[in-house]
């Protein structure tokens, strides 16, 4: 049976090598479709594992409360950036130890938009009004040169600031920042650390960014009292969910809320964050293999046409076969082989080049987003293709495998 | 006195066409025992080729009887068929009918893909079957590489790997030179007289028949005369 099967292989590759180019033109469907197969789960698991490894960099113990109702839709984004609900007092609420025992830490939210200047240099950097505990904390950050402000010039609405590394050399140059006073929209702060080097954290860039205290912000920068969100840190990942809770009922009660689709806040957590765009590169995914499914019928219906056209042409060896006594079963066999051959040969050459053009567009995607480089190969994907290929063959190869088997052994006898 | 192996009566083959029969064989009766070398001899259009295809289970006669061994064509079924090709038939064609791009050891090893001998056989049976038609040296070329006289020595030997009891040869040097065509006769004669293979050589020469012992003549689909060879070739 082994050599059986190695000689209906040779046979086949003889038969596929005679018609060199109409058997790369017949593959051609199966390995544009097999190659899309590999790019779409390939660069769909790069895209999660990418997007996963950001919020994963929050921690699996951080929540998200943001004001407005949870956003369903692109009318809802409007709200969330608009809502005023979360301020001082929610905050003084969720850190009292009797409305959320087991938060570990807070810290509110102020984003602002503007330029940071020193001397003739301007420079226009992510500025975020925040406590630099916690920044420093959740994200495992370093201050490299001076100190992170505290508490106290929280509290006193301290004109200071620490800034990234790119932003130190935007600005200063070769100079140390340290003591030197920049301007961030007409007023002047006190730079009081540098932030070490660290790229890209949880969709903004360390190195680009101006921490002030969140009260100076809104004092200063911002003049409101609201929130753009307030991070929250559980004591440990297990009491996320209870945290969660919590946080609802205190500024449920708070804001006087009975029905909790009227709330007018949101609380999300990591994992709910992770699953839910899981789900949106899933749902894309499985639209995009149905679009390749078509590619794939479209390449066998290619095969089964080449096939039959070789039926014909081989029917002096056909008829040769059957007279020194192959039965109809063995030619259709060798037929379906052939079939199979030639898909398979198909598909490892489509999961090659998706390899190839997997690595180029992961490559490009992360640099135009700014993100470390990152490959996700799945080998289980390129097994799958390879299966999947061979599965076109089969079924594609057997009706001229069946055309082939129904041949007379006449006609070769017949044949001039 | 030796068994009979082919067994004819009344054989009649007819092919239909839009409801028309065309008949191509009429009332044939004839029996060839085992060791024999008969000739079947006519014109084109006689219907030899039409017969050889009956008797070598290519294709079915419409009325009348033909024996195999004794058992009747219509007792066989579709399997039995491939199998008594395949055990008990070898084919020699006119236009050798090998597989180009293969070697002549894979060609002659065609057949034994097909049969119950293991595996392990199969280049031994191969090698000696190439070596029986003078071919030793020529194992691993490729069968486009051989001349016409080497292509159908090596289709002899494809005949004879599996040892069958009948060997057909349809016009067998129909596409050769005359000396190639001899070399190719004298291998089928030796096979007869010194390893008792039985020949049914199809030609419309009538030299080539003098190579056989007994010549069956063909015309217009009827037998015509049915003689011993007074003068056959010595090889």
């Amino acid at each position: 049976m082994a050599l059986a099967l190695r000689h209906t292989l040779v046979t086949s590759l003889n038969a596929l090598a005679t018609h060199k180019s109409r058997s790369a033109l017949t593959i051609l469907g199966i390995v544009i479709g097999i190659t899309a197969i590999i790019v779409v789960t390939s660069v769909g698991e790069t895209a999660e594992d990418i997007i996963v490894g950001e919020l994963g960099g929050l921690g699996a113990d951080t929540i998200v409360v943001r004001p407005g109702k949870e956003p369903k839709g692109p009318t809802d984004i409007a709200e969330v950036l608009l809502s005023d609900s979360l301020k001082q007092r929610e905050l003084a609420a969720l850190m009292k130890k009797s409305n959320v025992p087991h938060l570990a830490d807070a810290a509110p939210e102020v984003l602002v938009t503007g330029s940071v200047s020193y001397g003739g240099e301007t420079f226009r950097p992510v500025i975020l009004g925040f406590t630099a505990d916690f920044m420093v904390k959740t994200l495992k950050l370093r201050v490299a040169s001076g100190v992170a402000f505290d508490e106290r010039d929280i509290a006193t609405r301290a004109p200071v600031a620490i800034i990234g590394s790119r932003v130190a050399l935007e600005l200063f140059g070769g100079e140390d920042p340290v003591g030197k006073n920049i301007d961030i929209k007409g007023r002047k702060f006190r730079v009081v650390g540098v932030f070490e080097k660290r790229g890209q954290v949880v969709f903004f860039d360390i190195d680009e960014l101006v921490l002030v205290p969140y009260t100076t912000a809104q004092a200063f920068l911002v003049g409101t009292k609201h929130f753009n969100q307030i991070v929250v840190r559980a004591e440990s990942p297990g009491l996320v969910d209870r945290t969660v809770f919590d946080i609802q009922q205190t500024l449920r009660a708070l804001h006087d809320i009975d029905d909790p689709t009227k709330d007018d806040f949101s609380v999300q957590t990591q994992q709910g964050l992770v699953s839910q765009v899981r789900t949106i590169i899933g749902v894309f995914t499985i639209f995009l293999s149905f679009t390749v499914a078509i590619a794939l019928i479209v390449g066998g219906i290619g095969i089964m046409n080449i096939m039959l056209v070789s039926v014909t042409e081989r029917t002096r060896e056909i008829g040769l076969r059957k007279a020194l006594g192959a039965t109809d079963r063995d030619i259709m066999r060798q037929f379906l082989v052939e079939a199979v051959f030639l898909t398979a040969i198909g598909g490892i050459i489509g999961v090659v080049l998706g390899f190839i053009i997997s690595v180029a567009v992961s490559f490009f995607l992360s640099r135009s987003i700014g993100l470390p480089w990152e490959f996700h190969f799945s080998l289980s994907a390129s097994l799958l293709g390879i299966i999947i290929s061979s599965i076109v063959g089969l079924v594609f190869g057997i009706y001229p495998a069946y055309k082939a088997s129904r041949r007379s052994p006449i006609e070769a006898l017949r044949y001039e | 006195m030796k068994p009979v192996l082919i067994e004819v009566s009344n054989l009649q083959k007819s092919y239909f066409s839009e409801g028309v029969e065309t008949p191509i064989l009429h009332d044939l009766t004839f029996s060839i025992t085992e060791g024999e070398f008969v000739a079947i001899m006519g014109p084109s259009g006689s219907g030899k080729s039409t017969l050889l295809h009956i008797l070598g289970f290519l294709d079915r006669h419409t009325t009348g009887e033909y024996r195999f061994k004794g058992k009747s064509i219509d007792d066989y079924s579709k399997d039995e068929v491939a199998r008594v090709r395949n055990e008990m038939m070898g084919f020699v064609f006119q236009a050798f009918n090998l597989l180009p791009r293969i070697s002549v050891l894979e060609n002659v090893k065609l057949p034994l893909l097909y049969s119950r001998v293991a595996e392990r056989e199969w280049n031994r049976r191969a090698e000696e079957a190439i070596r029986a038609v003078g071919l030793a040296h020529r194992f691993q070329f490729d069968a486009v590489r051989l001349s016409g006289g080497e292509k159908q020595r090596v289709a002899i030997a494809r005949a004879l790997v599996n040892s069958p009891s009948v060997i057909f040869a349809d016009e067998p040097t129909g596409n050769l030179d005359s000396r190639s065509g001899v070399a190719v006769m004298d291998i089928l004669q030796a096979l007869n007289e010194e390893r008792g293979h039985t020949i049914i050589l199809i030609t419309h020469e009538a030299y080539m028949a003098e190579h056989a012992e007994r010549v069956i003549h063909i015309l217009d689909g009827r037998i015509d005369k049915d003689e011993k060879v007074m003068k056959r070739i010595r090889k």
